[in-house]
Parts: C-alpha cells; structure tokens; sequence
C-alpha cells in the first residue's frame, strides 16, 4: 500500500504538486493519469525517493520514504519512464547488479532471470552491452530487473511505452497476477485504452491537483455513464 | 555558408553554455579567474625571464630568432598532440552527432561545427604560451608596430595545421576502424594508439639526441646568422615560415611569409573539408554501436554469480569507466600519462648514465629531502586524477538509480572514492616499478614513499568526490561535457598542493627535522588528519547533498 499524504512540492516557485492525498491499495491494479507536466512523474519520483518531498508524507507499506528509505526501497520495484540506464552494462550484468543489490540467492536469480528474460524475448541479448538494446528491449530488461527481486509493491512509469504487443501483454498479465495476490501495482500511463483494459482504480491529476480517484464505475456515474474514457478524461483535464 | 554557422554556434553553445547553472556558480567562475590572475603573473615573470637570458645569448651571433623557431616547433608538437586527443572525441568519441546526422547537411558542415570546441582547444593551449612568449620577444627585440600585427595574424593561422594534418590522419584511420564488430573497443583501442604514438614520438626525438654531437654541432651552428633556426625548424616548415615573417616584419620579405602561411592554411583547410566531405561519414555512421553476440542457452548459469552490494558498485563503476572511451580516455589513460612519461624519460636517460648517478645521489642525500621531494611529485600525479572529480557526474541520467535501489548513500560515495582509489592504483604501481628498477632507490626511502602514496591517494581520491559530490554535471548529453569547462580539477589540485605544498615547505626548513622516519611519520600523521577532516567534510555533503543531487 503506497499512502500520500498532503504532499507538496515546487520547482522554482512553481508548484508541481499541491496538497495531494492518494491512497494505493493493496490487491488493485491503479493507474495514474494526466496530461502532460500535470505533476504525474514529480509524484513518482517522490514516492520512489528520487525527488525530496517539500511537504507531507508518503509511505510505502509503512514506510515512510523520507525517514526510512532503505526499508521502504527494499519493499518496491520501480520502471523509471526512460530506460536509458547503465548502458554500458551487459544485460547480464546489470540483472546481476540487481541482484547483488537485493540479495537475490544465486539459484532463485538463476532460475529468475532465464524465466524472465526469455518471457520477454531477451534472452539471447543478455551477454550484450545495453547500448546496442532497442528502446524496447531496454524496457524490457529495467522490467525484468524490477520482477527480479519480486517486490511487493510495483511502481511503473509509463511501463508499456515502446514495448511490442506481446510483451505488452506479457506484463500486463503480470501485472494481473501480481494485484490478485494482494500486491500493489500502481502506473501512470497516456494510453486510455490500457487503462479501461487494466486498472480498477484510478486517479487524475492536472496542475498538481487531485481531480478524481475511484473506480471506473464510479468515474462513468459521475459523468453520463455513455461518455467515452477519452470524453471524460479532456473534460477533467481541461479546466481552467 | 550562414547554415554552417548556425550550426557551429549551435554545437557549440550545447559545449560551452552556462544555462543551468545557478548564479553561485557564474560567481564562483569570476572569482577564479581573478584567483587566476596572480598565478598568471608568476607564469609571465618566469617566461621573461627565460626570453631575455636566451635573447641576449643568441643575439650577437645573429641567432636570435632561433627563439622564435624553437616557440613554433615547440607549439607543433604540443599542437599536434592536443589536436590528436580532441579531435578523436570531437568527431568520434561524442555520441552528439547522432543527432545531427538526420538533418540535410553535408559531412564538411557538421565537420565544421565538429571542429569548432577543439579549435577553441587549441587557441586556449597556445595562448597560454605563445601570447605572452611573442609579446616578450617583441618588446626584448624592439619590434615595430607591423610586427605584433602579424603575430597576431600567425597565432590565429597557426593551429591551423597541425589541427588539419592530425584531423586527416585520424578521419582516415577511422574510416577503417569502422568496420570494426565492437565499436566501443575499437575507439577505446584508437585512444590507446594515441597514447603510444606521443611515448612512441618521445622515444624517437630521444633516440637521435646524442649529447656530445648536439653540443659540437650547436657551437658550429651558432657561428653562422641563421644556422639555429634552420636546424631547429628543418623537419616542420611552418614553423619557419612563421619565424620569417615575424623576423623580417618590417619588410616586404616578412609579408612574402605571412602571405604564404595564409595561403599554405587556407589550402590546409580547403584539404580537411574536402577529405571530411570523403570520408567523415564513412568513419562516424554506425560507430554508436557496441557488439553483439549471441547468448547460448546454459551460459546464463556461467554468467551469474552474487558479491556482496560494495563490490557490486564498485565492479559497476569500473566497467563503466573501461568500457566508455571517453571516461577511458580521460581517466586511465590520462592518469598513466605522467608516469608512463616519466619512465620514458627516465629509462633513456638511464642509458646515458645519468639516472645511475640520480640512484646514488638519492642515498647521499639526507632523508627527508628526497623524500619531500618525492611526495608533492606524487602527490600531484595523484591529484590530477580524473576518476574521482567525475565521481558523481559520471552516472548522468543513470544518477536516480543510486536514490531509488535500496543502498545507503555511504555505500555508493565510499565505492566510488575506492574506485577512484583503485585507478590511482595503476600510477601507483609503474611509480613504484620506476622506483625499484630504474632508479635504485634506497629500500627504507622506498618503503615510506610507497605507504605515503597509499593515504594520499585515498586523500586525493575524497576531495575529488566530495568537490564533484557538492556541484555535479548530470545532465550531459555527452560524456566529453564531465570534463569539459569544468574547474573542478584545478579546484581539487589546488586544495590538494596547497596544503600539502605549504606543509611540504615547512618540514623542508625546520633544521632539527632532518630523520627519514621522523619525517614520514609526520607526513603521515598531517596525512592521516587530512583524511579524516575529509572524511567528515564527505560525510556532511552527503548527508546535505546526495538526496538533492539530480
């Protein structure tokens, strides 16, 4: 369970996010809309420990990020939204890396990495400087490197930008599997499309507000229930 | 001609531009040109000094301009060199030009936009020496107004040539370079090369020195006008062109000169575009790329193995650093620069007989003077070390990682000091292997050296990381920009000497201190308590910094 409590923050006088209060539960696939610069990857960070928290507290399990960190770190996986890390690391080596950094026995990182990487179709890449990876394949790997360590509560950025259909639905099932065990998965995304797919709850932010969280019953009562997820979503975003 | 341009001032405002940089910055910038100021001062006196013993030496023999020819050959091969490293990580180290190359220009354009921060390269290397040696020769030779206006003329030509000679050289190279599987080890390769040819060039200058002939046949030269100068400038014509004009500036012969070095320049570029035009591209497309290699099924099980999280970081960085040519470049090779250079040196020198004679005069000499001596050398080959003021900037968009895994923030600082430790490492050792084979250095002077170097080098390697730890560049676009326009290592250099230097200078007047042992026992004690006031300073940034570092 990820818990934001009123949480500020500003970049040069301008406020990024203001007085924002979510709650991710635990078992639910969430997602996590907005249009661009609305303030969606400024929480993130904040939850992931990236960026320093202006105002409130956001806690991860119990957790709290700021006070905490390491607990909390070891607690989630993260998909940063640009996949463009340690690329002069072999695949193998950065899924390695991972391992050493979560204590990941050498049979179960064995058995992991063959499952996953093969899953994804990437395995063949592994002994291969990240660099040469497609946007894609490198996607793959960070996400590879998250399932690695099997952490309970997922936090993905975009996860399903650049990757081709069947690993779209490779995760995405994953994704599924790992909420109905009781887990957290909590994604911001564009794609309204996975969002009516996936989530069974989700929050909207625009300029750094709050403007809906439920489910999606809720958000097709609030609006005239034949309204289009598209309809909905530029009518939420576009005020002011 | 107006597309070219845009395009150089664009390549290099992404260079050398201070956006983004807090206003404490721009400050701090000005603040060290004025600390400049006075060392430039020094700089100039000793430079006077030198151009007025050796004017009044060769002028009665009407060998003056000797000087003059001894200055451009001198600033050819530094030319020659310095073109050689920026010139490999301007057109093909720099991953920039990927993003250039689906726009419509042709390769001489972006070639030169390309050559327009190396130029800037070469003008700041050779202002430092020729401006003030120019302008020193023409006050000391009562030159005439003509004869600055055609310095000035020839400092802006100059680098014109070996800049290109080297540039066509490498673009051909390259060109088959690129056919290479693994680009990345075939540039960190091509880096190498350079690093050989300049020992390799060194050696050869060396071989065809013969001491007593040079001696003689410098006493004949001097007896006739000119002779000097022929001699000096025989293997590079420009040189002597240059020297020609400046020496005959009041005449028509001076400005026969000056015209043709313009001329000889304007063919040189001509020549450089029209060979980039052939074959920059054929060298630059594709060459981002590293290998690739099949993974065989079971191999997987070979590949894996668990360390504990320290080495884990540590194994990390040193990968990075060997495998990206810029940092590889820039930090191992540079490192080994001064030691491989030194043994060189030394090694020829030995032949001659002189280093026996240095071995000896090490043990006649009291303990501690040596010794001094030895650690402020030390101790700065050690401070000019890369590795530890890229500590932090190196990771650039990689950084986040270190904030959202679950490692402490003192585990990731402390490996990157060791890395920085561990490369020091490598100078270390050719040091040591000089100081145990090639001067026989006597065994307790060795000992104590080899431990002080030890806690220096950890010393050296905390005030790099904790200077880049307070001020990183993480948002580069290019690995060149970690090194680039930054101050941060003559910062490092000058904490770094300056105290040491004073303390150095200390101890070497105290009389009553005359003891080897003592004498190290006391560099390592002010050793030790530099270390920990480092330590401390590292730990408070840390806790200050880390987290805000983005």
């Amino acid at each position: 369970m990820i818990t934001i409590k009123n949480v500020t923050k500003e970049y040069a006088g301008k406020t990024a996010v203001k007085n924002l209060d979510l709650v991710v539960p635990d078992g639910k696939i969430f997602g996590f809309l907005g249009p661009n610069g609305a303030g969606k990857s400024t929480t993130i960070k904040m939850i992931t420990g990236i960026l320093p928290i202006d105002d409130g507290i956001i806690t991860v399990n119990g957790y709290d990020i700021a006070s905490q960190p390491i607990e909390a770190k070891k607690i989630f996986g993260y998909v940063p939204d640009s996949p463009d890390i340690f690329l002069r690391l072999k695949g193998i080596e950065y899924l390695n890396f991972i391992g050493d950094i979560f204590d990941i026995p050498k049979d179960t990182r064995e058995e992991k990495i063959e499952d996953l990487t093969k899953s994804f179709g990437i395995y063949e890449a592994l002994d291969d400087h990240i660099q040469t990876y497609s946007h894609g394949m490198r996607q793959k790997i960070v996400v590879s490197g998250v399932l690695l360590h099997d952490p309970d509560v997922w936090i993905l950025d975009e996860p399903l930008s650049g990757l081709d259909p069947k690993s779209s639905y490779t995760l995405k099932e994953m994704m599924r599997e790992h909420a109905a065990k009781g887990n957290t998965v909590f994604f911001s995304t564009h794609v309204l499309e996975v969002v009516e797919q996936l989530c069974d709850e989700v929050a909207i932010i625009n300029k750094g507000k709050l403007q809906f969280r439920g489910n999606m019953k809720e958000m097709k009562e609030q609006f005239e229930a034949d309204e289009t997820l598209e309809k909905v979503f530029l009518e939420l975003t576009s005020n002011e | 001609m107006n597309k070219t341009l845009r395009l150089i001032r664009t390549m290099l405002k992404m260079q050398y531009s201070l956006a983004g940089k807090s206003s404490g910055e721009k400050i701090g910038y000005v603040l060290l040109a004025i600390f400049l100021i006075p060392f430039s001062g020094i700089i100039i006196s000793v430079l006077n000094a030198i151009v007025e013993t050796l004017y009044d030496q060769l002028a009665p023999t009407g060998n003056e301009n000797a000087l003059l020819g001894l200055l451009f050959v001198g600033m050819t091969i530094v030319l020659l060199f310095v073109s050689l490293s920026s010139v490999l990580s301007s057109f093909y180290f720099a991953e920039d030009i990927e993003g250039f190359i689906p726009y419509p220009f042709h390769p001489y354009q972006l070639l030169a936009g390309k050559a327009a921060a190396p130029f800037i390269n070469l003008y700041v290397t050779s202002g430092v020496l020729m401006v003030p040696i120019l302008t020193l020769y023409g006050i000391h030779s009562g030159a005439g107004f003509t004869y600055y206006i055609f310095a000035l003329l020839l400092f802006l030509v100059f680098p014109v040539i070996p800049f290109t000679m080297m540039a066509i050289l490498l673009m051909f190279f390259m060109r088959f370079a690129n056919i290479a599987k693994n680009k990345d080890r075939t540039k960190v390769f091509a880096g190498l090369l350079t690093f050989v040819f300049i020992i390799g060039f060194n050696v050869i200058i060396r071989l065809n020195q013969n001491p007593e002939q040079t001696a003689e046949g410098a006493a004949q030269l001097i007896e006739q006008q000119n002779g000097l100068l022929n001699v000096i400038t025989g293997m590079i014509p420009t040189a002597y062109f240059s020297t020609m004009a400046l020496q005959n500036a009041k005449g028509l012969n001076g400005l026969f000169f000056l015209m043709l070095m313009l001329a000889i320049s304007a063919g040189a570029i001509f020549l450089f575009l029209t060979a980039g035009q052939k074959f920059y591209f054929k060298g630059v497309l594709g060459l981002t790329a590293g290998s690739t290699k099949k993974f065989d099924s079971g191999k997987v099980a070979k590949k894996i193995k668990s360390q504990p999280v320290f080495l884990a970081l540590l194994l990390k960085e040193l990968r990075i650093i060997f495998r990206t040519p810029t940092f590889f470049m820039q930090i191992v090779v540079q490192s080994l620069f001064g030691p491989v250079f030194l043994i060189v040196i030394l090694v020829f020198e030995s032949s001659s007989g002189s280093i026996g004679a240095l071995g000896s005069m090490l043990e006649q000499f009291d303990g501690k003077a040596p010794l001094l001596l030895l650690f402020i050398f030390t101790l700065f080959i050690l401070g000019v070390n890369p590795a530890s003021y890229s500590s932090i900037s190196r990771d650039g968009r990689s950084w986040p990682a270190n904030l959202y895994l679950p490692v402490s923030a003192k585990t990731v600082i402390f490996s990157k000091v060791m890395t920085a430790w561990l490369i020091n490492l490598l100078s270390i050792i050719l040091l040591a292997v000089v100081g145990l084979t090639v001067v026989p250095m006597p065994p307790a002077l060795f000992t104590a050296w080899i431990a002080l170097t030890f806690l220096a080098s950890w010393f050296t390697s905390l005030v790099g990381t904790a200077l880049d730890l307070n001020d990183p560049k993480l948002n580069w676009t290019d690995e060149q920009e970690v090194f680039k326009s930054r101050f941060i290592s003559l910062i490092a250099l000058l904490i770094e000497m300056g105290t040491f230097g004073c303390i150095v200078l200390l101890l070497w007047n105290i009389d009553s201190l005359q003891s080897l042992w003592m004498t190290s026992l006391l560099l390592a004690l002010l050793l030790g308590l530099a270390i920990v006031i480092s330590h401390i300073v590292l730990q408070k940034l840390i806790r200050t910094k880390f987290l805000k570092t983005r």
